[in-house]
């Protein structure tokens, strides 16, 4: 274990880290491009210049082992001085065009050159020009001009996409990145590259001048996409989800997530959001109060009694699964199921369940019951009542044939979708994940925050508290003022949970209790 | 706050009747009817006359083009972050060619602005100026908010020239220098 001091802090950092690693350890920021926690060393930018005792030139701090003794200075006259001459190389042929760049406002290029360099180059002769909007696929478009060939993003994609598509072509100031063979971007991660890019070479096709980053509200928050549970940061304006981008996570998804889970939000601002109560009178959905329909949905729900089917959606959080097993306990009803949702499966973060809370799902035991049965028999069996908790059978359509033959169907769902149009005798409008705080159990059983980014169109109201009211008006027990008191209600109940504090779950999460879904699971 | 009492003279009967102040008032009215202090004139016949603008004088925020017409806001929204009242707001687009992105909506509530000309000078491209309109009125709150037309049109009629009509054209050193170097930007 090597004693270091940097900056006149001594410290004992494991053996084979570096002087960056060992810095960011102890709270010192060090500049770097090229150097990224996720990614292999290239050395290459040097904008990582520091001093150390004992050797004649700066070092670069990402690529130098930390030894015995080493005594490195971050901030000399020396190695700011080496740091401000590597901005100026830098800047030769910059374009500096930031008022016309997404990247503006977290750009590093930026950043560095108002904390240690200049803002422009001293560079007298015409800059070297290169294309630049160079469309890497439909989803990344790249200006060769801003590139500072630090190489991350070739990087990424052999290291972590492991699909080797980006390289270095040209030779001295005519460098570029290209595709190989000229061909088109494709692996599932590629929107990563625009992530790691420091500077605004790699943007994104979809967020392309939507807004500045400095006007976004940024939730943090947790990818519905499926059973992974990205950590990301959603960013909104105006009321609107712009774009959805990663959040660190060691325990999840380190720096990544995937380029479908990016999409996620896109059904958000749809047409067929559903913004106010409905209850069909003759044949035909009416809007109605809240009241109404809340009154109707549970009489609905007394009548079918112990022959209710519930669908709950894979997509509600831990809090709202806890209330409606809590609303169908008290029904008597063993039939609850949860409908699977295909997503593609890799090896690296896609899970192949397309259901966010499977595991919460799992460990709240929302599946058949003894005696119970589920979504399969629907159609072999008939019910007297069916109700669908944030869910739709769209997709199954002999299946939603037997639902619209139900005595009494309810819907809470935040999409009009064929199966309310058809089926439902009660519409209860829901929200989308991007509209509600709650918690997600991960694949791997840890227990994650989602946080509301933006506020649910019309009259919609967000799952628990939709949940909350049924039951009141069914057992009479109190509703859940916020998603914190149904998180608390469900930890004193449920063993899984016990103890974990809503606050405390921090921006990483917690291992669920027992991991493990004990009993009913399927 | 301390009370402080103030003492009020005591008027002499004069004084309450009124007499000799307004015996005073007539007679400057009298002095000015006879001119006797001269026919310079304070006033001025608005609207039929103008005033005369100083040169820093900030009148209404508009928008202006480059020598070769085209729009020189790129839509950095720059203005739009420093303006104190929130007056701008702007909805960037893209477009073909080098600078790649211009405003689709540029809105400026001229019922918030309060003609700082902070907009004007956080400006990179030199696209937003300070003019000499001064005079804005409507019956209705939304034709307040003037849209990217209007401040263009705005900005051709009451923009003070060499300021407005900007010789330096930026993107086109840029097209010539990068076609110098045998690469063409203008697609
Ligand atoms: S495109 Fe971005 S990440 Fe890739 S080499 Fe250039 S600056 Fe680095
Ligand atoms: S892997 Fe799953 S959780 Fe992660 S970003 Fe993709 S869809 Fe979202
Ligand atoms: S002059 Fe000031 S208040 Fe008016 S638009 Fe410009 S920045 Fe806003
Ligand atoms: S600061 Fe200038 S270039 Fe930027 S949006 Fe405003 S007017 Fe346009
Ligand atoms: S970060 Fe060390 S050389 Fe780039």
């Amino acid at each position: 274990m090597p004693k270091l001091t940097i900056d006149g802090k001594t410290m004992e950092v494991p053996k084979g880290a570096t002087v960056i690693q060992a810095a960011r350890a102890a709270g010192i920021e060090i500049p770097h491009y090229c150097w990224h926690p996720g990614l292999s060393v290239a050395g290459n930018c040097r904008i990582c210049l520091v001093e150390v005792e004992g050797m004649p030139t700066l070092q670069i701090a990402c690529n130098l082992l930390c030894a015995d003794n080493m005594v490195v200075r971050t901030q000399s006259e020396k190695a700011k001085g080496g740091r401000a001459d590597v901005m100026e190389l830098l800047l030769i042929n910059h374009p500096l065009d930031c008022p016309i760049c997404d990247q503006a406002g977290e750009c590093k290029l930026q950043e560095y050159s108002f904390r240690i360099g200049k803002d422009r180059s001293s560079f007298d002769f015409p800059k070297v020009h290169k294309p630049k909007h160079v469309r890497f696929s439909d989803k990344v478009m790249f200006d060769a001009e801003r590139c500072i060939l630090c190489t991350r993003c070739v990087r990424f994609c052999a290291e972590v996409a492991k699909r080797d598509e980006l390289d270095i072509v040209n030779r001295g100031d005519r460098n570029e990145i290209a595709v190989k063979r000229g061909g088109e971007l494709e692996n599932d991660y590629q929107m990563n590259v625009i992530d790691v890019c420091p500077v605004g070479a790699l943007t994104s096709m979809d967020f392309r001048f939507k807004s500045r980053v400095w006007f976004l509200e940024n939730a943090k928050s947790v990818c519905s996409g499926c059973s992974r549970g990205c950590n990301v940061t959603v960013g909104s304006r105006w009321n609107r989800v712009l774009r959805v981008i990663p959040r660190e996570n060691p325990h999840v998804n380190q720096w990544w997530m995937c380029d479908a889970g990016r999409f996620t939000y896109k059904g958000n601002d749809a047409d067929t959001r559903l913004g106010a109560p409905m209850i069909r009178k003759n044949g035909a959905l009416a809007e109605c109060s809240w009241d109404e329909a809340l009154d109707a949905a549970a009489k609905g729900l007394r009548d079918a009694g112990a022959d209710l089917l519930a669908l709950v959606s894979g997509r509600l959080t831990n809090e709202e699964m806890w209330l409606a097993k809590d609303v169908l306990a008290h029904l008597g009803t063993p039939h609850r199921d949860v409908k699977p949702r295909a997503f593609a499966k890799d090896d690296f973060l896609r899970t192949g369940d397309g259901n966010p809370n499977s595991r919460g799902a799992a460990l709240l035991g929302i599946a058949p019951g003894t005696g119970g049965s589920g979504l399969t028999s629907l159609g072999s069996r008939a019910f007297r009542g069916a109700a669908l908790f944030g869910e739709d059978l769209d997709d199954r359509p002999e299946a939603l044939e037997a639902l619209s033959k139900c005595g009494f169907v309810l819907v809470v769902g935040s999409h009009e979708t064929e199966t309310s149009r058809r089926a439902a005798h009660v519409v209860l409008p829901g929200v989308t994940p991007f509209e509600k705080d709650g918690t997600y159990v991960n694949v791997s059983g840890r227990v994650q925050r989602l946080a509301r980014s933006v506020i649910a169109p019309g009259e919609a109201w967000p799952d628990w508290k939709i949940l909350g009211a049924l039951r009141a008006r069914l057992t009479g027990a109190p509703a859940p003022r916020t998603p914190a008191d149904a998180f608390a209600e469900m930890c004193a109940a449920s063993p899984a949970f016990s103890g974990l504090p809503w606050n405390g779950l921090g921006e990483h999460g917690a291992d669920a209790r027992t991991p493990e879904p004990a009993g009913a699971a399927r | 706050m301390a009370y402080v009492k103030v003492k009020r003279r005591k008027l002499t009967f004069a004084e309450r009747t009124y007499v000799a102040p307004i015996a005073k008032g007539m007679v400057t009215t009298l002095k000015h009817m006879l001119q006797l202090g001269g026919t310079e004139r304070v006033t001025m016949e608005y609207p039929e006359q103008k005033w005369k603008l100083p040169d820093r004088y900030r009148g209404a925020p508009v928008l202006v083009k480059d020598a070769a017409g085209r729009e020189k806001c790129v839509s950095c929204s720059m203005c739009e972050y420093v303006c104190p009242p929130r007056a701008i707001s702007i909805i960037p687009g893209e477009i073909d060619g080098p600078v790649e992105k211009a405003p689709k909506v540029f809105d400026i509530d001229m019922l918030r602005c309060i003609f700082c000309g902070y907009c004007e000078e956080v400006c990179p491209e030199e696209a937003i100026f300070m003019s000499e309109e001064y005079e804005l009125c409507g019956q209705t709150r939304a034709e307040m908010v003037f849209p990217k037309d209007k401040l263009y049109a705005m900005g051709e009629k009451f923009g003070r020239d060499g300021r407005t009509k900007d010789p330096v054209k930026k993107y086109d050193r840029l097209v010539s220098e990068a076609a110098a170097q045998g690469l063409d930007l203008t697609k």
